[in-house]
């Protein structure tokens, strides 16, 4: 191709590409951003603590492990679906590889059949989904109740609290809690993997932009015989990988797991997604959304905290928030006319 | 006797003129018919009649005095070919639903409801959940319904198209029983010509928004009514079926070839296909026929047995490679959440759009994306756009382009060209005749006889589930001969059950 040419199409190429960031993050996330800066000025201005170093690391370590698990979330709303076990999965991973380890097993193994069990639930969820054909919303929510109930049942409701004696035991502390330079905790380490992970396959391989084609449309999906089932086989896999090494990472970090962790993480999870922008009806959703709905949730219960408002009207703070950033993106999108955001 | 006047009813969206002054007169006594071919109009009719629409200008009078909408409302009866009742209800239910305030309590039928449901042999059904009855159940309700609020004027928009023959008699021998009561006005909007001209007294044909004219007595035949729909309709291109596929070789290979296919359902029997590179056929046939299920069955999308070879192969993966199928409908065909050029390239893999390692390439994607624009004159700003900001027309040329773009050797489309104006519904032709010159086979199901006149080289008419044997579109002279040649092939027809 002479060398005009191609320069030629890579101009329009660019151009297009523009458009389509356009789409995205200034229709969908530029809302989001500016909620954020208003947030941020508000409680700087009430508690000067809220803007310092200290604080912000904190704040971020404190939502990763739950966005880790919200970009495995990600992946499934993007499919179609839905996965509500993923907070069983956490304290199931967590009490699995907590028990093995402190029954014998090799730390390594106990580490394995950890995150194992998490992708094994992922692939029983998504086998009931797509095979028997039961909705995952109800796949997910059974599952939810019946993996508490494996934990409970297999740590005999006791909390586990791992002696330091045990081999691998520093490792194991590390894995969590181990701090770098500048006082960043390893979880924002974590955090970033996962991320860059879960947005290269999302955003950057034919398996993300199919499965945006098969959460988009279904049937089109089926019309272009479109590999679903396997493809929804992997993303509840890796949902359920998430939720795990979420729930390895704060057992390391807390030194202890109970059989409840992890009950609590299906609202943060979810309205992480949902005010990242994800649809609920597939099809459409961005790891930068999701971090930046995280981070958003977060910011909103830290800067509650330091003023001190109690955790009661916390929770009905963080809930009127989550419902207002959906109808102000909803209400925003109708309004924007035939601008659609799109996927790709 | 009652009877019902249209007097010069004109209806427009925006530049589209649905209905240019239709007159039309109904008497009480007969069941009067109405054909004509898509977009002539029929469907803004009915929903005029049915007061849905106000039109822009004209009058209906109903015995001379007028119709107004919140009348029409109250005492027009539509029965659609998809009933809108309640599924989870039973049938008594159904009926009782529309009943007013009788206080707060649980309504129960009364002697009225009773006598309803006998008369229209419902008594047997009536305390099952409707979405357990069988579909002339929901109509015979749909009928029941309106019978319950004294409707004055019937009218049947395609009551038939998904009833098996036993059930369809059923459905019109009720229609026939209602033509006895003088204060009664029956219509029946039809595409099958068979049964307007078995049961209706006089048939009116709607052509571009008027009364193109009406048969009666001898005159109403089933040919005669084929050449009266296409009456004013040309061809839409200068490339008509008599130039087939110029300067194909007609190969050897066989892309497709069914042997004792037979849907599961048995909505289609023991169809016999062979396809060879240059071929372009099309098949013909109503709703309800068996063709759009032969389609999607070869697809893969609707189960059948028998034997299915594409390009000589019957495992899956051939007809992943080989096939693609283009849906009727473009909400089933494109991806609502994707650009134009992510939707033409959504079929594509490695190598064409990702890496050997799955990389997905967008600069490759969206050259190509552009580059099919161009091939299928896609009218769009940039080929970022959402799919969903294009006319009907574009996007029905997404749809076949991004089947056409994974180069299979074989299309199957399903009404190519539904719901497109002229312009692009003859560079729809044009591709599709290309992409059949090149070596490769198109199957088309089609619902109008210009489009086969235009389109196929050969067509063969799918009636109740038997596919009949193919006819060379060159050998008609004209599309009203071709319109006639093919109503007297669904005529042919064998009948599915004997007797």
């Amino acid at each position: 191709m002479p060398a005009k040419d191609a320069r030629r199409l890579l101009g329009k190429r660019s151009a297009a590409r523009l458009n389509v960031l356009r789409g995205i993050f200034l229709r969908r996330l530029s809302g989001l951003i500016a909620a954020i800066v208003l947030t941020m000025i508000v409680f700087t201005a009430i508690n000067s603590f809220f803007l310092t170093y200290v604080n912000l690391i904190g704040l971020v370590r404190s939502m990763s492990t739950f966005t880790i698990i919200a970009f495995g979330e990600t992946l499934v709303l993007v499919s179609g679906e839905l996965d509500l076990s993923v907070g069983a999965t956490y304290g199931i991973a967590a009490m699995t590889f907590g028990l093995l380890w402190m029954h014998g097993t090799p730390f390594v193994l106990a580490l394995a059949a950890g995150l194992g069990i998490g992708v094994l639930i992922g692939l029983i969820n998504a086998w009931i989904t797509t095979v028997v054909r039961v909705p995952s919303f109800i796949t997910t929510l059974g599952m939810l109740s019946l993996v508490q109930g494996v934990t409970f049942l297999i740590s005999n409701s006791q909390s586990i609290n791992p002696p330091s004696k045990l081999p691998g035991f520093g490792v194991f502390e590390a894995l969590g809690g181990l701090e770098f330079p500048f006082r960043i905790p390893i979880q924002i380490a974590w955090l970033a993997a996962v991320a860059a992970i879960i947005a290269f396959v999302l955003h950057r391989t034919l398996f993300g932009f199919r499965l945006a084609a098969i959460g988009g449309n279904p049937q089109a999906a089926r019309v272009a015989a479109l590999p679903i089932r396997r493809y929804k086989l992997w993303v509840f896999a890796i949902a359920g990988a998430c939720a795990a090494l979420a729930g390895i990472l704060d057992f390391s970090f807390i030194g202890s797991t109970t059989p409840s962790a992890g009950a609590n993480l299906t609202f943060p999870v979810f309205a992480a997604v949902i005010i990242g922008g994800a649809s609920l009806s597939g099809g459409r959703g961005t790891v930068l959304g999701t971090l930046i709905g995280a981070f958003f949730l977060s910011l909103l219960s830290n800067g509650l905290s330091l003023l001190g408002v109690g955790a009661f009207a916390q929770l009905i703070f963080v809930g009127l928030v989550t419902i207002g950033a959906v109808a102000l993106d909803r209400w925003t999108t109708t309004w924007g006319g035939e601008t659609q955001s799109i996927q790709l | 006797m009652t009877s019902l006047q249209v007097r010069g009813v004109r209806k427009h969206y925006g530049e589209t003129h649905a209905l240019r002054g239709l007159n039309l007169d109904a008497l009480a006594g007969e069941v009067l018919g109405i054909a004509g071919p898509n977009g002539a109009g029929k469907s803004t009719f009915v929903r005029i009649l049915g007061g849905e629409e106000t039109p822009d200008a004209g009058e209906i009078l109903l015995d001379g005095v007028p119709f107004t909408l919140a009348d029409r409302r109250g005492s027009v009866a539509i029965v659609h070919q998809e009933p809108q009742l309640f599924p989870n209800l039973t049938v008594t239910e159904n009926l009782l639903l529309k009943r007013g305030s009788d206080g707060p309590m649980r309504p129960r039928a009364t002697g009225r409801e009773r006598q309803v449901l006998s008369e229209l042999n419902l008594q047997r059904v009536a305390d099952r959940p409707l979405e357990s009855c069988s579909l002339v159940v929901w109509q015979l309700t749909e009928i029941a319904r309106a019978l319950l609020r004294d409707a004055r004027l019937f009218l049947f928009d395609e009551p038939n198209s998904a009833l098996a023959d036993e059930e369809s008699e059923q459905l019109f021998g009720h229609i026939l029983r209602m033509r006895e009561q003088t204060n009664r006005i029956v219509i029946i909007v039809s595409h099958r010509l068979r049964e307007l001209v078995h049961y209706c007294d006089r048939v009116a044909v709607v052509r571009e928004g008027e009364c193109g004219a009406i048969l009666a007595g001898p005159a109403l035949t089933e040919e005669g009514l084929a050449r009266e729909l296409v009456v004013g309709q040309q061809p839409g291109t200068v490339e008509t079926g008599k130039s087939g596929a110029p300067g194909a070789q007609r190969g050897d290979e066989v892309l497709l070839r069914l042997a004792g296919w037979t849907h599961r359902r048995r909505r289609f029997q023991d169809v016999e296909v062979e396809l060879r590179p240059g071929d372009i056929l099309t098949v013909m046939g109503v709703e309800g026929s068996g063709a759009r299920e032969l389609l999607q069955s070869i697809a893969g999308l609707e189960p059948a047995h028998g034997i299915r070879e594409v390009a000589g192969r019957r495992d899956a993966q051939a007809i992943d490679a080989f096939l693609a199928y283009v849906p009727a409908d473009r909400r089933t065909g494109l991806f609502p959440n994707f650009s134009i050029a992510a939707n033409l390239t959504a079929r594509l893999g490695v190598p064409a759009v990702a890496s050997r390692w799955g990389r997905l390439l967008k600069s490759r994607l969206y050259a190509l994306g552009r580059q099919l624009m161009g091939q299928f004159q896609i009218r769009a700003r940039s080929p970022g756009q959402p799919v969903g900001t294009l006319s009907g027309g574009n996007q029905q040329k997404v749809a076949v382009g991004s089947a056409s773009a994974k180069k299979p050797r074989l299309v199957v489309i399903e009404e190519p060209t539904r719901g497109v104006d002229l312009g692009t519904k003859a560079e729809i032709y044009h591709q599709l005749r290309q992409f059949a010159r090149e070596g490769n086979a198109v199957l088309a199901f089609c619902t109008e006889v210009p489009e086969v006149f235009d389109l196929g080289q050969r067509v063969r008419v799918m009636s109740r589930g038997h596919l009949s044997d193919p006819f060379e579109v060159a050998s008609a002279g004209s599309v009203q001969d071709l319109a006639g040649q093919l109503a007297k092939m669904t005529g042919a027809a064998p009948k599915a059950s004997p007797g």
